[in-house]
């Protein structure tokens, strides 16, 4: 295409000069260069990067189909062909069905029948196999075969595009610093009430502080060694007379503050998992919070109310039917356990709980209690060797009409082998894995900080759609204006403007779907029509830096490389400012912003790479000897 | 009056005094009649729904007012039929009715498009955040500005940007559009732009004190701003040309994005070539301010 754009001006004999005053002063020849010349291997990085880009950017192009996952054995779902006629009975369009060893992917044609096709499919699947599989929503790939084995995937898109619910949850962390003061108060009291001190009194100041009054110095000094051997996360300091202060130290606080959100992260990824949404992203956000997007849920309703749990974790004595007030509580199996109606020991009690290997080398759950459950346990264990004792899970929720209700199930039964101090160990729960979710779930009962849910979004599936098609018209459109109005402005060096411009847009997309993590929402289509116009300002200053040289009266191949020269540190000023906001946008910004900030800083990025190497690459090929000095721009 | 190289100064004199009456009016609405905040930093509970286009907003009220307790903002979303609802969010969340049980007396078929609960604790985070992140921006700039230019320079790019800010933020206040957390992200993107268009032609301004630096400083800022002046309006129309093309196709929610960035644009460039060269004159830039200092003998 260039060559019909060069015709006249292209002049046959290449032209050495020593740089700009070359025909003027006298250098020496060995600082003689070759003008406008690249080496092949800049043509070679150039080619080959662009072009891993736009394989990387073309499953984008395809997009995306809705599918719902059916993880069974093969030979426990019916035939692919089976499954198909269903779904056309029901009125589903199907595209296509994969069926691998372990997993079976039913591939729609609208994305408004997923959710009618998961209830077909369980269905139909749950009446042959007599088991209950798992069916998941899902996106696949549209994109060919050989594209997706090269690891090619689509841009993921944000929730503003696709549609779906999101939530901000607040964990209440003041809640835990606030129980581990009350556990120490209740601890201080029982001790001092030990050895034998008078008028002491024990009171909470703030969230995470408490104030002990002590008689005299003596007081002072045994209650600072008790704290010191058993508590010493807490900070000691002088209070008014001979009393003391004590506060949580920043490092435990911080220490519990993570324990207690990873805790809470983990609980909402297994109780979404429940809703069997593959792509739901649940994330810690700032310190205290969680952010749950969950992609093609439309009704929030649901979803709240698994969120909503909340749970609780106890310690019951196994009974013989009969043997006073007792109840009946469900195994994970469904077999009936029956347990004393009040609880041994609260969960709340619980420390810390941890999966290991024991000297057998079989699984143990082994479980640290605070001072105050520790005795509890070693009472009642005392009385109770050789009986057994069962946990308890109780989860509270609200099903959807809004009813609170309390599922309990007893999460593992074990016999009392010795007295219990407070620290203890079950045995024989099974392989690792089993004493690892054990030992989750019971620090999931002991670490209860409140969840409240302070942000709730919701996004149609069509306004999504919609959006995608506003976004993209608008590119489409400002695209398309700005070519034509370089190739009118600049002609040939508007094409190659153009061309800088098409890769330009080529590499933000291959990029964006490289970079794990990168998600493109609406602002971030808008980042991409700004970057468009930005992006021709790199060409545009370095064209008129080449006007201004030819103007000076230099040959075209000259101005060209002082045009070039001349323009970059303009060009990297300029840029560099956006990128400093950005940069701020990205890192203090949240979910939709933070898109904008991605598709403007990598513009910025792509269009320096295309605008100042590739477009010079290809004047350098076309222009570069051009001695010629009468050329219009 | 034409515009000539001889009476360009007299231009951009008369251009400066416009752009700072422009900032004391904007100035004036922001303090005057504050900004439309958005949902995103007050809170509250905003819905998207979509009805029988026969339904009007008089019938919708009532019924959503009285059901909630409360006063509820109906809007028209552009499109027949389609409603925004604004609503601070229930006191009793979870025994609220949900909007198409209020609906239901008007017997239509309601799709919920979209719905947005944001905690009032939330929205005050963002605005604190936002305004934290336009600080972080602006003193970043500052510091990269004084790096690379001598203050005289730097305050005029300086003052531009502060001028398209506000400029941007008056019409908000003015015709009270409402400014959420897009409206702030292009804020953010005019900071970047605006000083854009200032850095090139300080650029081109150092470049010319160095290279003559016996020219008054007068000329020397007309030289520059003719040297770059096709740039900025090829580079700004083609900015414009996409930016419109978002407003004209983008739809609703970057409607609010696509205008800020377009009015941030028009005001850059030319802030950029009224402010942002008459300030560094007013402190008495010099060519001197760009030479090398000579080292002296003694020691």
């Amino acid at each position: 295409m260039f060559a019909v754009l060069y015709s006249g001006n292209y002049s046959t004999t290449p032209e050495i000069t020593g740089g700009e005053y070359g025909a003027l002063t006298m250098r020496k020849p060995n600082k003689q260069r070759l003008l406008n010349h690249y080496p092949t291997w800049k043509y070679v990085v150039l080619v080959v990067t662009v072009l891993v880009m736009m394989l990387s950017a073309i499953p984008t192009w395809y997009g995306e189909n809705a599918a719902v996952q059916i993880a069974a054995k093969s030979t426990q779902v019916p035939s692919i062909l089976v499954l198909q006629q269903q779904l056309e009975n029901r009125g589903i369009d199907v595209k296509r069905i994969d069926q691998q060893e372990n997993k079976t992917v039913v591939v729609l044609q609208k994305e408004s029948q997923q959710t009618a096709a998961r209830t077909v499919l369980a269905e139909v699947i749950n009446d042959q196999a007599n088991s209950k599989s798992q069916l998941t929503l899902a996106l696949e790939p549209a994109a060919p075969q050989w594209l997706q084995s090269m690891g090619f995937s689509p841009i993921k898109l944000g929730l503003d595009l696709r549609g779906g619910v999101q939530f901000l949850l607040d964990v209440d962390i003041d809640q835990v610093f606030k129980a581990q003061g009350e556990q120490l108060s209740d601890e201080l009291r029982q001790q001092i009430r030990q050895e034998g001190i008078r008028g002491a009194r024990v009171e909470a100041s703030g969230v995470d502080g408490l104030i002990v009054h002590l008689p005299d110095t003596e007081a002072n000094r045994a209650v600072r060694k008790f704290i010191r051997q058993s508590y010493p996360q807490w900070q000691l300091t002088n209070g008014s007379g001979a009393g003391l202060k004590l506060a949580l130290k920043d490092d435990e606080k911080t220490a519990l503050r993570n324990l207690t959100v990873q805790q809470n992260l983990q609980t909402m990824r297994s109780r979404i998992e429940e809703l069997g949404i593959t792509e739901a992203l649940v994330q810690r956000q700032g310190e205290n919070r969680i952010r749950i997007e969950l992609p093609g849920v439309q009704d929030p309703a649901a979803a709240k109310n698994v969120i909503g749990a909340t749970a609780s974790l106890a310690f019951y004595s196994v009974k013989e039917p009969g043997t006073g007030s007792t109840m009946e509580m469900k195994d994970k199996d469904g077999h009936p356990v029956r347990v004393s109606r009040k609880p041994v020991l609260g969960g709340d009690h619980i420390v810390d709980a941890r999966a290991s290997f024991g000297e057998m080398g079989m699984s143990e759950v082994n479980i640290t209690l605070d001072h105050a459950g520790g005795k509890i346990m070693s009472d009642f264990s005392r009385h109770n060797i050789g009986k057994a004792m069962a946990t308890a899970f109780s989860e509270y929720s609200r099903d959807s009409e809004g009813n609170a209700k309390q599922t309990s199930s007893i999460i593992s039964v074990a016999t009392i082998q010795s007295q219990l101090g407070n620290r203890f160990r079950i045995t024989g729960a099974g392989a690792m894995q089993d004493a690892q979710e054990l030992a989750l779930l019971l620090r999931a009962g002991s670490l209860t900080a409140p969840v409240t849910i302070v942000e709730e979004r919701t996004i149609g599936p069509t306004l999504g759609a919609e959006n995608i098609e506003n976004g993209f018209a608008a590119l489409a459109l400002g695209l398309g204006m700005t070519l034509l109005f370089m190739a009118a402005w600049y002609r040939r060096l508007g094409w190659v403007a153009n061309v800088a411009l098409v890769a330009n847009m080529v590499m933000l997309f291959g990029l964006m779907a490289l970079i794990p993590g990168a998600v493109l929402t609406l602002p971030g289509i808008a980042g991409l029509v700004l970057t468009v116009g930005m992006a021709v300002d790199t060409n545009v200053l370095i064209f008129e830096r080449i006007k201004d040289k030819l103007k000076e009266g230099r040959s075209f191949a000259q101005a060209i490389d002082r045009g070039f020269s001349s323009a970059f540190s303009t060009i990297f000023d300029a840029n560099f400012t956006t990128m400093i906001t950005a940069v701020v946008l990205y890192a203090i910004g949240n979910g939709p912003i933070q898109g904008f900030a991605l598709t403007l800083g990598l513009g910025l990025l792509t269009s320096m790479f295309t605008g100042i190497f590739a477009s010079r690459a290809i004047i350098n090929l076309v222009w570069g000897r051009d001695a010629s000095r009468e050329v219009r721009v | 009056m034409n515009f000539t190289m001889k009476n360009a100064t007299k231009w951009r004199h008369f251009t400066s005094a416009v752009s700072i009456l422009l900032m004391v009016i904007s100035i004036f609405m922001v303090a005057t009649r504050g900004l439309n905040w958005g949902l995103d930093f007050t809170g509250g509970v905003v819905s998207e729904i979509q009805l029988d286009s026969k339904i009007t907003s008089s019938e919708i009220e009532p019924l959503l007012n009285s059901g909630l307790n409360q006063e509820v903002s109906v809007v028209s979303a552009g499109e027949q039929g389609r409603w925004v609802l604004r609503y601070a969010v229930p006191e009793n969340a979870e025994q609220a009715p949900s909007i198409k049980q209020l609906l239901a007396p008007l017997a239509t078929e309601i799709s919920v498009l979209n719905t947005s609960i944001v905690g009032p604790q939330v929205g005050q985070e963002l605005a604190e955040q936002g305004g934290l992140a336009l600080l972080v921006a602006v003193l970043c700039i500052l510091g990269y500005l004084s790096y690379r230019f001598e203050w005289r320079l730097a305050s005029g790019s300086l003052f531009a940007l502060a001028h398209d800010v506000i400029f941007v933020l008056g019409f908000f206040a003015a015709t009270q559009m409402e400014f959420n957390l897009t409206v702030l992200a292009a804020v953010m993107a005019i900071l970047g732009y605006s000083l854009n268009d200032s850095i090139i032609i300080a650029d081109r301004i150092r470049e010319l004190l160095i290279a003559k630096p016996n020219k008054p400083i007068q000329d020397i800022n007309n030289e520059a701003i003719a040297a770059t002046f096709s740039r900025t309006l090829v580079t700004s129309g083609t900015t414009l040309m996409t930016v419109g093309a978002l407003w004209l196709l983008g739809g609703g929610p970057l409607e609010g994005f696509a205008i800020a960035l377009f009015i941030g644009i028009i005001t850059g460039t030319w802030s950029s070539i009224s402010v942002g060269t008459s300030l560094p004159e007013f402190f008495g830039l010099r060519a001197e301010h760009y030479m090398p200092k000579p080292i002296t003998d003694e020691p």
